[in-house]
């Protein structure tokens, strides 16, 4: 068998069992990776030298953390200590940062090995992964196609089985919709559940990091490891962190499940909402109560987030100067190096949303576009609680469509579009994932969402365990990689 | 709705390059637009700036290790000494 076909529970089992080497399963996985991903493309470094050199630190321990032998991707907007950390952007485009994010330190400390650094959107912005400026990431289940963004190479990394999971960071949907794309789990956690220490900043306020996994098990498993305080990020909550995995055969107290009103799923792709109908269909066969739910503001969270966003963004990114690290663009003075370094280093999805940001944020234009829509994200997050009221779980398509090819969305409004159904969660900072739900007519994977309340990361978890096993959704492998890796065999 | 782009483009400290105006000014009126929707929705006079409504932490006042300076220097574009170097701030215009 080729270990690269192993989930994470799975091998992590083996390796603390003394049946498996965590060296076995890095060379492997280098071997996987050196042969398929020259047409995936989702690695912007990879980090195989030293992986197995920890892989055999890791084998000579006797005893073995949560994660022994886990390879795991890193979305290059998290920071690794050593290892070029790039937001795939040139102006970080040969930063090694001098420390480790905290979710880095977490699963180091379990003993997961980390293989690589995972393309994105430039500074996690976008929605397809070819807003980075390096190069795009291809969907594995068809070349042609993008795998979403802006973690695009996390999730393509996780659905080629060129990692056994992966981290992601979700502004506005960033770890959901590829997950979605590429036929994956992807969870956002409740804002304040994971630290953001040393995860680049985009909009501070929306922010958070989240796994990407083959099934629900291994998000419950790497969730817990990367979940709970820490000091050095003052968003970061103390709530206590229950054992996901241990949690997820416990019985449902209850079986209420919001729905969204069917007004709101128009102008949506009709495969999509055919999947997301079936879903909903299979949930009142297993027992579930159906409501329906009116969230009059729903349509209003996108240009809410499109201002809160960017206008975040535009403050987070003043950083990149030229001064300190990254790259500087010589000028005869340091007015003109700072315009110099910033007009050359940053790609032009980058500019728009500094742009817009600076806009509504600017003398005249502040309480039209930026308090108007901080007004809006408090109806919104009220919207949640009164539906939270009522109902345990809401449910919603993940993506307006499946994933779309490489090219094929140009303006920006229609790739903004994209987040219609993620971006509320985010501005209400409650915990969503996504999970696979089924094929498109052309075999492209379509992914349901699942919003649930703050901090019951364990509750979600053990209502999609139940949705994963009895919809069946799970495990397939599409026909590029079965290709490869017959050819490996 | 028109928008004063250079003006922007000076306050952000950022410059568009020719390839980039035409397209981007074009595509900023359309986005602004697009977000001033937002005018149509009733909203009170509440506020959100963060989904949590956390008050600020205190901690004790402890010195702490820092990164050690010869690994922050390492990083800067260009160094004298213990110091990150730049270009003349005053230029004399």
């Amino acid at each position: 068998m080729n270990l690269v076909n192993l989930n994470l529970t799975e091998a992590v089992e083996l390796v603390k069992r003394g049946e498996l080497l965590a060296e076995e399963l890095v060379l492997a996985y280098i071997k996987h990776i050196e042969s398929l991903d020259k047409q995936i493309k989702a690695y912007l470094t990879y980090n195989f030298d030293r992986a197995l050199e920890r892989a055999r630190e890791i084998d000579q321990k006797p005893a073995k953390g949560k994660l022994a032998g886990a390879i795991i991707a890193i979305k290059d907007n998290i920071i690794t200590k050593g290892l070029r950390t790039t937001c795939a952007s040139r102006l970080l485009e040969n930063f090694i940062p001098p420390y480790d994010a905290t979710v880095v330190e977490r699963l180091e400390t379990e003993d997961a090995i980390i293989i690589g650094k995972t393309n994105l959107d430039e500074f996690a912005m976008g929605s397809s992964t070819e807003n980075s400026a390096f190069f795009p990431t291809r969907n594995p289940w068809d070349l042609e196609r993008v795998p979403g963004g802006s973690s695009g190479g996390s999730a393509a990394a996780v659905a080629a089985l060129e990692a056994m999971a992966a981290l992601g960071s979700d502004t506005g949907g960033s770890v959901r919709q590829p997950a979605a794309f590429c036929g994956v789990v992807g969870l956002k956690p409740t804002y304040g559940r994971v630290s953001r220490y040393g995860l680049v900043a985009f909009a501070s306020s929306l922010d958070q990091i989240g796994p990407l996994t083959r099934t629900v098990k291994d998000s419950a498993l790497l969730t817990r490891v990367i979940s709970g305080f820490d000091r050095r990020d003052a968003t970061s909550s103390s709530e206590p962190v229950p054992d996901y995995v241990a949690n997820l055969d416990a019985k449902l107290e209850s079986k209420k499940i919001g729905v969204l009103k069917e007004s709101k799923l128009k102008g949506i792709n009709k495969e999509v909402a055919a999947n997301y109908f079936a879903s909903v269909e299979k949930l009142k066969e297993l027992g579930f109560e159906i409501k329906e739910m009116s969230f009059p503001s729903w349509e209003y969270a996108l240009p809410c987030y499109y201002v809160i966003a960017p206008s975040e963004a535009s403050s987070n990114l003043a950083r990149y100067d030229g001064v300190r690290y990254g790259l500087r663009v010589e000028a005869n003075s340091l007015a003109e190096m700072y315009l110099k370094t910033r007009t050359v280093g940053f790609g032009s999805e980058v500019k728009r949303r500094i742009l817009l940001g600076t806009f509504a944020l600017s003398s005249g234009y502040y309480e039209a576009y930026y308090a108007k829509a901080s007004r809006a994200r408090q109806v919104i997050t009220q919207e949640f609680k009164t539906a939270f009221e009522k109902v345990d779980f809401i449910i919603t398509p993940t993506t307006p469509g499946p994933a779309f090819k490489l090219g094929e969305i140009q303006d920006p409004i229609s790739m903004y579009l994209q987040d219609y159904f993620t971006v509320s969660a985010s501005l209400a900072g409650v915990p969503a994932i996504s999970i696979p739900s089924g094929f498109s007519s052309d075999r492209l994977p379509l992914g349901l969402q699942v919003i649930g309340r703050p901090f019951l990361e364990d509750k979600l978890l053990n209502f999609v365990f139940l949705l994963e096993k009895k919809l069946e959704f799970k495990n397939n492998i599409s026909e590029t990689i079965k290709y490869q890796r017959k050819e490996e065999e | 709705m028109k928008i004063d782009l250079e003006h922007i483009c000076r306050l952000a400290n950022m410059e568009l390059t020719e390839e980039e105006k035409l397209p981007i000014s074009m595509q900023m009126e359309k986005i602004v637009e697009w977000v001033g929707q937002l005018a149509r929705l009733e909203t009170g006079t509440e506020e959100r700036y963060s989904p949590v409504d956390f008050s600020l932490r205190m901690e004790e006042d402890q010195v702490q290790p820092s990164l050690p300076q010869e690994e922050v220097l390492a990083m800067a574009p260009e160094k004298e000494g213990d110091f990150i170097k730049v270009p003349k701030v005053l230029t004399g215009k």
